[in-house]
C-alpha cells in the first residue's frame, strides 16, 4: 500500500501500449483490441479496489 | 515530519507518471491520478481518528450533548468524500458532474445539520421570557 500501486498502473498502461502497438504492426487488430481493453479493465479493478477501501475506510472512520 | 516527505514525494511521482503515461494512452493516466490521490488520502486519515480523539475528549469536558458532535463528524467526513470526488469528477473533465455531487453533498449536509439548527432555536425559545 502506497507508491508501488502507482508505479503499477503506469507500467500496466505502459505495457499494454507496447503489446498494442506490436500485435497491431504484425496485423493482429482484433487481439490488439482484446489486450487493450484487458490492461484497461485490470487498472479500473484495481483502482475500484482502492475506491473501496477508501469507503470502508471513511465508514469506519465517521460511523460512531 | 516524515508523513509530509512521503506525501510529496508520493503526490511528484504521480505527476511524474502521469506525464510520461499521458502521451501513450491517455485514459491511463487519469486511473494514475486516481490512485495517487486515494494513497495520500489513506497516508493522511489515520490521523484524523486522534483529532477525532481529541475533539471528543473536549466536548465531553464542555457537556455539550454527543448527539451533536456526532452530527459535526458525520458532517466533515461527507465533506471530504464530496471534495474526493468532485475532484476525480473535474479532472476526468466532468465538471458539471462534479458540480452536481457537489449540489447533493451540501443538500445531505444540510439536512443533517437541521437538528442543530432546532437545538439552537429550542435554546432561543428557552431564554425568552414568556
Amino acid at each position: 500500500m502506497g507508491v508501488e500501486i502507482i508505479i503499477k498502473i503506469a507500467a500496466i498502461g505502459l505495457l499494454t501500449a507496447i503489446i498494442g502497438q506490436i500485435l497491431k504492426q504484425t496485423g493482429r487488430e482484433e487481439i490488439s483490441t482484446i489486450a487493450t481493453l484487458a490492461g484497461l479493465i485490470l487498472v479500473i479493478i484495481m483502482v475500484l479496489n482502492l475506491i473501496g477501501e477508501l469507503f470502508t475506510t471513511f465508514n469506519n472512520l465517521f460511523k460512531f | 515530519m516524515d508523513i509530509i516527505i512521503r506525501i510529496v514525494a508520493i503526490g511528484l511521482i504521480t505527476c511524474l507518471a502521469t506525464l510520461i503515461v499521458k502521451p501513450v494512452r491517455s485514459d491511463f493516466a487519469i486511473f494514475i491520478a486516481i490512485a495517487g490521490g486515494l494513497v495520500i488520502l489513506f497516508l493522511v486519515l489515520g490521523y484524523v481518528s486522534d483529532i477525532f480523539d481529541t475533539f471528543r475528549s473536549i466536548i465531553s469536558a464542555t457537556g455539550v450533548s454527543s448527539d451533536l458532535y456526532k452530527i459535526l463528524i458525520k458532517i466533515i467526513g461527507i465533506g471530504y468524500l464530496i471534495e474526493f470526488a468532485v475532484g476525480v469528477c473535474t479532472d476526468t473533465g466532468n465538471s458539471s458532474l462534479g458540480d452536481k455531487i457537489l449540489l447533493g453533498g451540501k443538500i445531505v449536509i444540510m439536512v443533517m445539520a437541521l437538528p442543530i439548527v432546532t437545538n439552537i432555536l429550542q435554546i432561543i425559545m428557552g431564554l425568552l421570557p414568556s
